[in-house]
């Protein structure tokens, strides 16, 4: 094996995916992908290993590891050609909800099956019982439609017959037609590219490398898990409600380190429920999946070298590994919010590694209805970010998006541009970070105006009854809140919830902020000061929560006061 | 007798470069930086290098000025104190900025701090709706209240940004009215003046950077035009811009956001120069020097622009993972990849096993191993020096003596014993990875944007450029090589052949089926008139000025814009047919895809205004001398199995239509080239080396 000849290959490799996320961002159509990001591209090989990923959600790259082999086993591998393109979204043959659809090319160089690219991209709307196709549905076949595997592209060519079959049930049919040709834009991008490699270096070159590629990665990984302290270390937590009950979903996390690694246990988590918080396995396996590459160097590649040390017991037939035909479309509230679980366990171990709660939740909002101003159908989707986890040496950072979620927001001008709604308030939610030596980060408010039409909206979010957890005595951040703001009125909405729509009704989305790490007590008085001059701490707060007495005639903590009253703590 | 003046602060040198105009001699001349006072090195090299030329202070007719100040001032943190006013409910743009983590795996990740602290960003009841049309008058009390406020606060600049400015600027007019009356003290910027363009946030970001940049960029510009005016220059004085051109230190006082990469510009202005003279109008540059390396095109003889760019960002060839990590702006910034492999990019081993090089660097200071002055990690020079491609008495002609000994010395411990190999073999380890990575910068300027390599000329040029030249070509095939006289300094003569620039860009957002030719037309004319001005007020003649015409387009629902020249007249039937099937070959160029039945849509109309600058005429070089080997040294080849007896030739010595077989060296002052076997250089009567594949 020439080293030399290995990093210029790892690194070919890697390139090659980050082109197919160039070429599908710059030609989409949809905000949610093309603004948002909401998509990730892979190479496997021709065994369907993951070799190489573009940087992109990591949710999606972990489920991809599972669902891209399933697919193509499914179909046949034999059944494909140079040229093709799968088109795939089936929760159970490995997927997630149906909005994220795969597309999955094989390349070839000489004849020779070299490994398949695919990209995953969320699409704003799929069909199903509401606009943006998210909602507290009691059946995976209420969310829209299920693409087991078919296809789309054959030999360079668009099935006519299968698009239009395809955007037949589908509400934002322009924008979804320009998004799926971009998802075939990255396909013939990465193809060609991998295709070029093969042919440069030669088919057994390529496949020997990409071998010592996965055990490279396997070497530095397990080495770097290595280095964890041994235990047993478990955490439990709910998600908040299941959408069609007020039941909380109950998540149970035990991680064992040993010298065989890090097993994830998720037994004794709910059974999966009728309602839209069931998550796949492969969603799980994502979430796991990103908690160990947290956990090791960032500079490890991440492909089926990586992947085979994510070791997990998700039992069937629970809410973190439903079967069919349990709804999945919120599988991310659970999935997303066993990520935080699993980090809370951790905290035992490596403290000075892991942050406080954070936001863990999707925070999912979607709605649609008739265009007034060319009476087409529209449907619009997008996520919203909320407070990070305080952390051993800093704060948790306001309004970000958190773990494996990483979706970026859409301009408020470009939203209202592109859709007929206004955005009436964008901005941090005071007095929302939990309180800590290092405070949570703050929450994110965003109002959405209907102007001139009736329509239908849904949120798919959690966290309104439990805010995140704080870590060595720091408080917990601030919950969400979801309200209808009609004629003067705020009325509280439930955070998983489809509602009708009239004129001039905003809603209000308030997402959590993040959970404080250590005594808010021991935390800097001049940090306080500045926060409160910030605006981001109340002055009441800083009295009652930190002990900091501040006088905002001068803008200076009152040391004398502030002593005295720290000192009765 | 007339003379240009390029100077080039950087952090460790201030560069001069004299230029005659009449015969394009060059001449250069070096002193260490001031960082406390940079117009005090400014003055210093200017005088330095007009005595060694024996040049009077009022033959100098430009002086021109390559500056990090601006981006400097970003990453250390040290502009004004700024407020910013915005529409009420949304004054929290700045912290949330793209509410997205810089580092997906990285769980003590920072987001980039607010240029405006939040107690300085306010929101002001006014509202318009996406078509420019007002819904909420701005509330004149309310306003007045936040500028007493910022009085108060004693902030020095401040940005306004209101939702929908672009289309409509009114609001933020009277806004800068009321500034102006209740504190006029303070500068200030309206984004509907600086970057009016749709999304509020990067137009935000855009407008705070100008403003929180200019009282310190202004003073800094007087600074040095006080200094060079003591000194008896009466010259124009102009800054580069970071698309390439200048302007006046009176423009870029007043719209500092345009020089923010105004010194990596002019790497690319010098290639873009060098080729159009050359006729070779699509051109790779490909700049190497000691920390980094950095990938640039020209397409039919102009410089490709970027406007999507973050300041103050992390380094990184390819997409997302450090976006969000910097401050965005929308001005126009030359496209340029730049990655972490210079001569003194570090190498090592990982603890998988493998051999990495960068993004460490051992920089000048204590610089690669074999500097013998402390450094003791091998670095890319070092390897080149083991593999006898650099020639350890005649660094920087012969200014340092390299230690070959102790570049083999860190080479072996570092990368040899770790991986089991030879001390030449991890040498040349080294140097492939590091091209591997060079590589890869170069196709994401070229095959990414969707352009064939082997249809380009590449450029090289730096210090380290011209030794890495030949072999990158060789595996991307681009058939010819070019390495320009003096590459070390090539880059200062960008400074010296550019034209006066000044971007203008309007959003139009039309359908193009039902396009109103007549407001692009005025909208045309109406940035024209403002850059004729300008640049009548710089002293163009009106024969001097020129304007180029762009459009962004896409397809109705796309976000990303594909850049295409418009004719200067009226758009017509005919011009607009030409102009979709432009757009659908580009699209179809860039993505792999068209759409030709899709409705498309104009987005943003650029103009650009030239203030036309005489170009010196490239100098002439002598016939060849007898000797112009001067020795043979034995230098490492791969292809060749080992290290092979090879000719070094005197570059000075070098005459037109001189022609070198490889494997050869080259040598000169400021750089080394090397030339692989199986390849000729050719030396063009202006001295440029043309290195392509042999003849079978």
């Amino acid at each position: 094996m020439n080293p030399i000849l290995f990093q210029v290959l790892a690194s070919a490799l890697v390139e090659a995916t980050e082109e197919m996320a160039l070429a599908l961002k710059r030609s989409a159509y949809s905000t949610n992908i093309k603004t948002r990001n909401d998509f990730s591209c892979a190479f496997f090989d021709s065994q369907m290993r993951t070799i190489a990923q573009a940087s992109g959600q990591p949710v999606h790259l972990g489920s991809l590891a599972k669902f891209v082999p399933n697919v193509i086993r499914t179909y046949g591998a034999e059944n494909l050609r140079a040229g093709d393109g799968i088109l795939a979204n089936d929760p159970y043959l490995g997927g997630v909800h149906l909005n994220d659809i795969t597309l999955i090319s094989p390349v070839y160089a000489s004849d020779v099956l070299i490994g398949y690219v695919a990209n995953l991209a969320h699409h704003v709307d799929v069909g199903g019982g509401a606009p943006g196709s998210i909602g507290a549905f009691r059946e995976v076949f209420q969310e829209g439609i299920i693409i087991p595997g078919v296809k789309l592209v054959a030999q360079g060519k668009i099935d006519d017959d299968i698009f239009r079959l395809v955007l037949a049930q589908i509400r934002s049919k322009r924008e979804t037609a320009g998004d799926f040709r971009a998802q075939i834009a990255a396909n013939i991008t990465g193809t060609k590219r991998i295709a070029a490699l093969a042919e440069r270096y030669g088919i057994e070159t390529l496949n020997a490398y990409m071998d010592e590629l996965l055990a490279y990665t396997e070497r530095r990984a397990r080495n770097d898990l290595e280095k964890l302290p041994r235990g047993i270390f478990s955490a439990t937590g709910v998600v908040d409600t299941d959408g069609y009950t007020d039941e909380p979903v109950h998540l149970a996390a035990t991680i064992t380190i040993d010298d065989d690694g890090v097993l994830f246990d998720l037994t004794g988590s709910d059974e999966q429920r009728r309602a839209p918080v069931n998550s796949t396995y492969a969603q799980t396996f994502a979430a796991c999946a990103y908690v160990l590459k947290c956990l090791i160097d960032s500079d490890i590649p991440v492909n089926a070298g990586f992947y085979a040390l994510v070791k997990m017991i998700a039992p069937e037939g629970t809410v973190t590994n439903c079967t069919m035909p349990a709804p999945v479309v919120g599988g991310w509230e659970t999935q997303h919010r066993l990520t935080d679980i699993l980090f809370q366990a951790l905290a035992q171990a490596i403290p000075e590694r892991v942050p406080a709660g954070t936001k863990a939740m999707m925070a999912q909002i979607a709605f649609g209805g008739i265009d007034p101003r060319d009476g087409d159908l529209y449907a619009y989707y997008e996520a919203i970010a909320g407070g990070y986890g305080g952390r051993e040496t800093k704060d948790g950072a306001d309004a970000v998006q958190t773990h494996g979620q990483n979706t970026e927001n859409a301009p408020v001008e470009e939203t209202e541009r592109n859709y007929p709604i206004r955005l009436a308030r964008y901005e941090l939610v005071n007095d929302s970070g939990g309180a800590g030596k290092f405070r949570g980060g703050l929450g994110l408010r965003r109002d959405y105006q209907f102007i001139d039409h009736d329509a239908s909206c849904s949120l798919l979010s959690d966290r309104d009854r439990w805010g995140p957890h704080g870590l060595f005595g720091g408080r917990e951040g601030k919950i969400a809140q979801y309200f209808l703001l009609r004629g003067g009125e705020e009325i509280p909405l439930a955070s998983k919830t489809t509602i009708q729509i009239q004129a001039n009704d905003i809603i209000s989305f308030r997402t959590c902020g993040g959970g404080g790490y250590g005594e808010p007590h021991e935390r800097d008085a001049q940090r306080v000061l500045r926060d409160v001059r910030q605006e981001k701490v109340s002055v009441e707060r800083a009295r009652e929560e930190y002990g900091v007495v501040i006088d905002i005639e001068k803008w200076i903590v009152d040391e004398h006061a502030t002593r005295t009253l720290r000192a009765k703590k | 007798m007339s003379y240009r003046l390029g100077i080039d602060i950087g952090g460790t040198f201030t560069d001069a470069t004299l230029m005659d105009e009449r015969t394009g001699e060059t001449r250069i001349a070096k002193v260490s930086s001031t960082p406390h006072d940079p117009s005090i090195a400014f003055l210093r090299v200017t005088e330095r290098i007009l005595r060694e030329a024996n040049v009077a202070p009022q033959d100098v007719r430009y002086v021109v000025h390559g500056t990090t100040v601006a981006t400097n001032a970003i990453i250390e943190g040290k502009i004004a104190r700024t407020g910013f006013i915005t529409t009420e409910g949304f004054r929290d743009m700045l912290e949330i900025a793209r509410q997205i983590r810089p580092s997906l795996y990285d769980l003590q990740f920072e987001k980039p701090k607010p240029l405006v602290p939040r107690n300085l960003a306010f929101g002001v009841p006014e509202r318009m709706d996406a078509q420019g049309n007002v819904l909420t008058p701005l509330d004149y009390d309310a306003m007045r209240h936040v500028a007493e406020t910022l009085r108060d606060e004693k902030v020095e600049a401040v940005a306004v940004c209101f939702l929908h400015a672009y289309l409509n600027p009114l609001h933020e007019k009277l806004a800068g009215e009321i500034l102006t009356e209740i504190f006029p003290e303070a500068v200030v910027s309206l984004s509907s003046k600086v970057a009016p363009e749709i999304r509020e946030y990067t137009r935000a970001s855009t407008t705070i950077i100008n403003v929180s940049l200019r009282p310190l960029v202004g003073r800094y510009l007087q600074n040095i035009q006080t200094r060079l005016r003591d000194a008896g220059l009466n010259a124009e004085l102009l800054v580069m811009q970071s698309s390439g051109g200048v302007f006046t230190f009176a423009a870029a006082s007043e719209k500092p956001v345009f020089i923010v990469e105004s010194g990596p510009a002019a790497g690319v202005i010098a290639a873009a120069h060098l080729g159009t003279a050359l006729a070779q109008k699509n051109i790779l540059s490909f700049d190497m020097g000691g920390t980094t390396a950095k990938a640039g095109m020209v397409q039919d003889g102009s410089p490709r622009i970027t406007k999507d760019y973050e300041v103050g960002g992390t380094a990184r060839a390819g997409y997302g993972s450090a976006r969000g990590s910097g401050y965005p702006i929308r001005t126009p910034v030359i496209d340029l990849v730049e990655i972490g492999a210079g001569g003194g990019s570090i190498a090592w081993v990982d603890s998988g096993g493998a051999l990495r090089v960068g993004p460490q660097s051992a920089g000048a200071d204590p610089g690669p191993a074999c500097y013998a002055k402390g450094g003791t990690e091998p670095t890319i020079t070092d390897a080149n020096l083991v593999l006898g491609r650099i020639n350890p008495k005649f660094f920087l002609g012969g200014e340092i003596e390299l230690d070959v000994e102790r570049a083999r010395a860190a080479i072996q411990k570092h990368c040899a014993d770790k991986l089991g190999m030879d001390v030449v073999s991890a040498a040349h380890g080294i140097i492939e990875i590091a091209n591997a990575a060079m590589v890869n910068a170069l196709r994401l300027v070229s095959v990414q944007r969707g352009y064939d390599p082997r249809e380009f000329v590449l450029i090289a040029f730096g210090g380290a450029g011209p030794l890495h030249a030949n072999r990158l070509a060789a595996e991307m095939e681009i058939p010819t090589t070019l390495i320009p006289m003096s590459p070390g300094i090539f880059s200062a003569r960008g400074l010296l052949v550019t034209d006066l620039k000044h971007d203008y860009a309007t959003t139009m957002i039309e359908r193009v089926d039902a396009l109103d030719t007549r407001a692009v037309q005025d909208a045309f004319e109406k940035m024209e008139r403002a850059g004729h001005n300008v640049l009548a007020r710089e002293g163009m003649a009106d024969t001097e000025i020129q304007f180029t015409r762009q459009v962004e387009m896409r397809y109705v629902g796309q976000s990303y814009e594909l850049a295409l020249a418009l004719p200067n007249h009226e758009l017509e039937a005919n011009d607009i047919s030409l102009l979709l099937e432009q757009f659908h070959r580009a699209h179809e160029r860039a993505y792999g895809f068209s759409a030709p039945h899709e409705p498309t849509e104009f987005v943003n109309v650029r103009l650009t205004a030239w203030g036309k600058i005489a170009k010196p005429q490239l100098q002439e070089i002598g016939k060849t001398e007898k000797q112009a080997i001067k020795e043979s040294r034995a230098i490492y080849f791969a292809e060749r199995g080992g290290f092979v007896e090879c000719p070094i030739y005197d570059r000075y010595k070098l005459g037109a239509g001189a022609r070198v077989s490889g494997p050869a060296i080259v040598e000169e002052f400021d750089s080394t080239t090397l030339i692989h076997p199986e390849y000729d250089a050719r030396v063009d009567r202006y001295g440029n080396l043309w290195i392509e594949q042999a003849p079978e």
